[in-house]
């Protein structure tokens, strides 16, 4: 066989030559018998007989394959036999081979149909994976926008306490940008002014329970601030600890306003007890008989009516500040001369000055000095500085009572000076707070530092005006206030 | 228990003024201060028996003359009854820390106060007794 291939090749070989020839000199075959002879021959020759050879064999395989062929059909047929299928046997008729293509095409349609169902199927599923997929980004994107727009602090964090997620509030509390921060640790993200806040995280993991609340204080820019902290586990399915979310909402304010509750309730009542508690006593006093005469019986009768007035002041004063505070009181604005005013209220404030040999000097009326006001608020003020004025001046001092008029920037001012005790510089700041007393003037006189506090939001709250005070130790005060003149057109109007 | 001495001190003048009537109408006498370092430089001038002091105070307040009074050798153990306007002003531990023998919220009643008194000058005499 493989002399024959040989041959064959060769043959061939000098065919392709002979194609090839540039010359076109006849047949090569008579070229290379020339040249080389009986040896070109006899391979030419056993050239033939390979032919031969091959030939035979191919023919030899055939029939070999025909019989193998035969054997694997009868194979076949027997076994599906067994299988109850009857497709024909070992000698198929013409008439049954129609019916055997048949069925063989009908299971193999069955098989392209199931298959064709399972690709739908799995198509099916791929686009519920996509859907799945899509929504669960959209989840994400939505707790994402939801956590951003938080004012709290929020951190959410994994099992390995990694962060995963947290919004500017928590970045600008703990002092880190989120977008450099993903998958850092929550210890290295956290400083040591905040290692009470890891501590909780770590703690909280290790108790039972879906979430852990506690208060905790931090310096947040140099200045200390409470936070109400919330930290919730996360639970897999397998209900083990997979995440921690921490929300941290900054109750400072709340606790300065409640302090400020407090504190303001505490000085009401001890403000309303102290009145309370003269007229409790002097009237128990009567009862048990224990004015002996009637000089100390009238004594007592004037002690409860002035306690009682006092007590009256107190709460007018206070429910006076609730009302312009809440903007829940009546004003009744018009157009008052202060100079009026002034003049009504130093005859109030007269006896009172006497008593203490204080010289009051009064002012020269103004030609047009007149504010668009609450009359009796304004009245209030005036007798709030002036009575203030003359309490915390030494017998022998004097209060002076001026009104100016600046009619280019459209203002009235007011000014109270005396010669007072003064106020240190330190304090000026805090006088108009609600029930705030100089802790060095406490014994010069009573007070319920009420007084200036409702100054203050009558002059700024209800008529846009401005208070001020200067002050200096030793030497005495001047209180003031500045108010918008009213147009001149508009009072003539009202006065006709 | 008259002619006992007791220092009244408050900053309202009306209150140490119906005290000082109730004790006096009652056998006792009363010295006055309106501020608590008024009260104890009286207190160790006079030597009273028992001090009814107010809580809040200028100058100095009802628990820093308590604490002063406390640590003076003459009046170490002069018992003291706090009036105060402010509920829960002073914690127990505070009371009892400071030997206060009694606590009165305001307003109150003179003859509760002049009973308190008279309770606690004669326990105190009691214990002297018994030594």
């Amino acid at each position: 066989m493989v002399t024959g291939i040989v041959a064959f090749s060769l043959f061939i070989g000098g065919l392709a030559q002979w194609q090839s020839s540039d010359t076109g000199e006849g047949w090569r075959f008579a070229g290379y018998i020339q040249r080389w002879g009986p040896c070109v021959l006899v391979c030419y020759i056993a050239a033939a007989v390979g032919v031969i050879l091959l030939g035979w064999h191919c023919f030899t395989l055939a029939g070999k394959i025909t019989s193998i062929a035969r054997l694997l059909k009868e194979k076949l047929t027997a076994e599906n036999a067994n299988k109850g299928i009857k497709i024909g046997n070992s000698a198929l008729s013409a008439v049954k081979k129609p019916a055997i293509i048949k069925e063989l095409n009908q299971a193999i349609e069955q098989l392209l149909a199931k298959s064709s169902e399972h690709i739908a199927h799995l198509e099916n599923q791929i686009k519920d994976l996509q859907i799945q997929i899509q929504l669960s980004q959209r989840r994400e994107k939505n707790t994402e926008a939801i956590i951003y727009s938080i004012r709290d602090a929020v951190i959410v964090i994994d099992e390995f306490d990694k962060l995963l997620m947290a919004n500017e509030a928590a970045g600008k509390l703990f002092g880190f940008d989120f977008k450099d921060s993903r998958q850092k640790t929550i210890s290295e993200l956290i400083g040591a002014d905040h290692r009470k806040f890891a501590d909780l995280i770590s703690h909280s993991r290790q108790t039972g329970g879906r979430a852990t609340r506690q208060e905790v204080e931090f310096f947040q820019e140099g200045t200390p601030k409470a936070f109400d902290c919330i930290i919730s586990r996360v639970y897999d399915q397998a209900e083990r600890i997979c995440g921690v979310v921490a929300v941290l909402h900054d109750i400072t304010r709340e606790k300065e306003i409640s302090q400020m509750k407090n504190d303001f309730v505490s000085h009401v009542s001890h403000e309303l007890k102290t009145p309370l508690a003269s007229i409790m006593a002097y009237s128990e006093m009567l009862s048990d008989g224990e004015a002996n005469d009637e000089q100390t019986r009238k004594e007592f009768y004037s002690v409860i009516q002035n306690q009682a007035k006092r007590l009256n002041r107190l709460i007018e004063d206070i429910l006076n500040i609730s009302r312009i505070e809440s903007g829940l009181i009546k004003i009744k604005k018009e157009p008052v001369s202060l100079t009026i005013l002034i003049e009504e209220q130093l005859q109030m404030i007269k006896s009172y000055a006497e008593e203490k040999n204080i010289e009051i000097i009064g002012q020269k009326p103004i030609v047009f000095d007149q504010v668009y006001a609450d009359k009796d608020m304004i009245s209030q003020v005036i007798v709030n500085l002036l009575s203030n004025a003359v309490k915390y001046t030494r017998p022998g001092g004097s209060v002076t009572i001026k009104t100016e008029v600046d009619e280019i920037a459209g203002l009235a001012k007011v000014t109270i000076t005396d010669t007072g005790v003064g106020i240190p510089e330190s304090e000026l700041g805090h006088l108009f707070e609600k029930f705030y007393r100089v802790e060095a003037n406490k014994n010069v006189a009573k007070g319920t530092g009420l007084g200036l506090n409702l100054v203050k939001q009558i002059i700024e709250k209800v008529h846009n005006g401005r208070v001020f005070v200067e002050s200096k130790v030793g030497e005495g005060s001047t209180f003031g206030f500045e108010l918008p003149l009213a147009a001149r057109e508009a009072v003539e109007v009202t006065q006709r | 228990m008259s002619g006992k001495k007791v220092l009244v001190v408050d900053d309202e003048i009306h209150i140490i003024h119906v005290v000082a009537i109730k004790l006096r109408n009652n056998g006792y006498e009363v010295i006055t201060a309106d501020n608590g370092a008024e009260a104890f430089e009286a207190a160790l001038k006079e030597k009273p028996d028992i001090v009814v002091t107010d809580f809040q105070m200028p100058v100095m307040t009802g628990l820093e003359l308590i604490e002063k009074l406390r640590q003076c050798e003459q009046t170490k153990n002069t018992p003291v009854i706090m009036l105060t306007a402010r509920s829960f002003a002073i914690s127990k531990e505070q009371q009892e820390s400071l030997q206060i023998a009694g606590c009165l919220s305001k307003p109150f009643s003179p003859r509760e106060l002049l009973e308190n008194i008279e309770d606690i000058l004669y326990q105190r005499e009691l214990i002297v007794d018994n030594r």
